[in-house]
């Protein structure tokens, strides 16, 4: 009987203990929640300095995105061609096209026999009326082409490979006219290559340190706003509050910044993105797919925005209060 | 109820102590005054009780607790056995009257049902029923001063050290403020006064300890003001 009442106790006490922690929570979440209500000043302050962070943060990675896509699109439209000879069939051709697809490197392969070359040609010059009449005059010493894409336009050792001991290339390969790779073109080639490489890796260096100094300039608003109610805290200290229970409305409110300004920014981003998109794509970059991805993952973006706000502030104010605590 | 032997506290190694040898003893229900000038120590000794300093040397044992055992996890509990008033108040500005008193209850986990039957009670006790939806800067500064002893006995707690609570008050509020410490220590917790009020201490007829350069240079039963 007195073991059942002292397992009853037990019981009881440790209820008594897990309900006070649950009103602890909830209110700290509701000290949180009136400190922004009521420093409304600093509040909106404090968010509007998040949410052009994070519209910084969604500008750098669009802009990314936007960036690989048009790089891509651009590399896609280098093509790399083997010039074969005049006569060769088109059974052949498109013999060579299956050996050439086989290429791990090799992204796509297009046959172009020389009568089509010359159709090609006839088409780009259309207005150029000597080039016309010089067509016309001329035999037909068009060569046929393979043109390929690659995956990565810095890599063509494979395909150098390819040229030189594939025996059906050998066998058709054209004597006058060299595979574009190999000759002065692959410079051009090459160069296109390192300046798209250099623009993607300087997108993510300029994106990082725009993310560093606005993670700063929150830290910062939040320090002062903290600042501010240094002798609050230490108040609240002297009463005898526990360093949670200080410290929780304050890493509230930074998420209430964050869930704010994340709304906001990604509202204003994906605002901007969608109305520049017919601007932007008139200049041949290429939005279509960020504009997909914003309109079909936009939750999934807000999610993430939050997130992203909600850790800068927590921490920004976690290193804020630290140094008020020490009493 | 305190106990401090031989307390020393230095803030820099060539200064000399703030707080120096020290012995004191104070019964459970006694009305103790501090006085001195600026600099005596006074301050230094307060924040040695709250433990927002801690000696260099010497023992304090406060309500049963001996500081030298006490982890810094287990300070918010001290904290919350000794109330504390100051001379700015130190009120939540964002918070009313209720909520600031209540907010000493919330930190120990009282629940709302607690609060709602306490606070009323306190508020009526220092006299500022009616007021209780005010914010701190809608007070007067006396009625503030209320509210941050309504705060500091809303835990009913065995000591309050009043750190200068007159110090920004004129006479007439001043003598309020002191005629509610009575009050409080009348109903059997144990006050500690610092004040440089001379007509206060020779009024109150109360024990009386003076400091000067950290060292106690007097302690009369029923003391006087004496610089």
């Amino acid at each position: 009987m007195i073991a059942r009442k002292k397992v009853d106790s037990k019981t009881i006490s440790q209820q008594k203990k897990s309900r006070r922690k649950l009103l602890t929570f909830y209110r700290i979440i509701k000290y949180g929640v009136d400190n922004f209500i009521r420093n409304s000043w600093l509040s909106v302050a404090a968010t509007a300095v998040m949410t052009v962070t994070l519209l910084i943060v969604f500008v750098v990675f669009a802009s990314r995105i936007i960036l690989i896509d048009t790089v891509s699109e651009l590399s896609n439209n280098v093509s790399m061609s083997i010039y074969l000879k005049t006569e060769t069939t088109d059974k052949v051709g498109e013999d060579l096209v299956l050996e050439a697809a086989k290429l791990s490197s090799v992204r796509s392969v297009t046959y172009c026999s020389a009568s089509c070359a010359r159709d090609k040609f006839a088409q780009t010059n259309k207005d150029d009326l000597d080039a016309l009449s010089a067509l016309n005059n001329a035999t037909n010493a068009f060569p046929a082409t393979l043109s390929i894409i690659v995956v990565d336009i810095n890599d063509t050792t494979q395909l150098e490979d390819f040229v030189k001991n594939n025996a059906m290339v050998l066998e058709n390969i054209s004597a006058e006219h060299t595979p574009s790779f190999a000759g002065e073109r692959k410079l051009a080639i090459q160069t296109i290559g390192r300046a798209v490489n250099f623009i993607q890796q300087l997108g993510v260096a300029i994106g990082s340190v725009f993310v560093v100094i606005s993670s700063l300039i929150i830290f910062n608003t939040i320090r002062m706003a903290i600042f501010n109610r240094r002798e609050e805290i230490q108040m609240m200290k002297l009463i005898g509050a526990d360093k949670s229970f200080i410290r929780g409305p304050f890493l509230v409110e930074a998420i209430i910044y964050g869930l704010i300004a994340a709304i906001i920014a990604t509202g204003l981003g994906v605002w901007g993105l969608f109305s520049s998109s017919a601007t932007l794509a008139s200049y041949d970059i290429s939005v279509n797919s960020t504009v997909g991805l914003a309109n079909s993952y936009w939750p999934l973006l807000i999610v993430a925005m939050v997130v992203v706000g909600s850790i800068v502030g927590v921490v920004s104010s976690l290193l804020a209060t630290r140094r008020y605590l020490k009493i | 109820m305190i106990l401090l032997d031989r307390v020393t506290k230095t803030y820099g190694k060539d200064l000399s102590p703030a707080v120096d040898r020290v012995s004191l003893f104070i019964e459970p229900r006694e009305f103790v005054i501090l006085v001195g000038t600026s600099g005596a120590g006074k301050s230094t000794l307060l924040k040695l009780l709250t433990r927002e300093e801690k000696p260099t040397s010497g023992k304090i044992v406060v309500g049963g607790i001996d500081y030298d055992t006490l982890k810094d996890s287990s300070i918010p509990m001290l904290r919350r056995k000794i109330g504390v008033v100051y001379q700015d108040f130190k009120l939540l500005p964002q918070r009313t009257v209720f909520e600031n008193i209540a907010f000493a209850l919330e930190i120990a986990g009282m629940t709302r049902h607690e609060i709602k039957n306490t606070v009323p009670k306190v508020i009526e006790l220092v006299g500022l029923t009616g007021k209780e939806k005010q914010f701190p800067h809608q007070l007067a500064g006396g009625e503030r001063q209320r509210v941050a002893i309504a705060r500091a006995v809303v835990r009913q707690p065995k000591i309050l050290i009043a750190d200068e609570p007159t110090g920004n008050l004129d006479p007439k509020h001043s003598w309020d403020i002191i005629r509610l410490l009575e009050k409080i220590n009348k109903y059997g917790t144990t006050v500690l006064l610092t004040t440089h009020n001379a007509d206060i201490v020779n009024k109150l007829k109360r024990r009386v300890i003076t400091l000067d350069h950290g060292k106690i240079t007097s302690d009369q039963a029923e003391g006087s003001y004496r610089q």
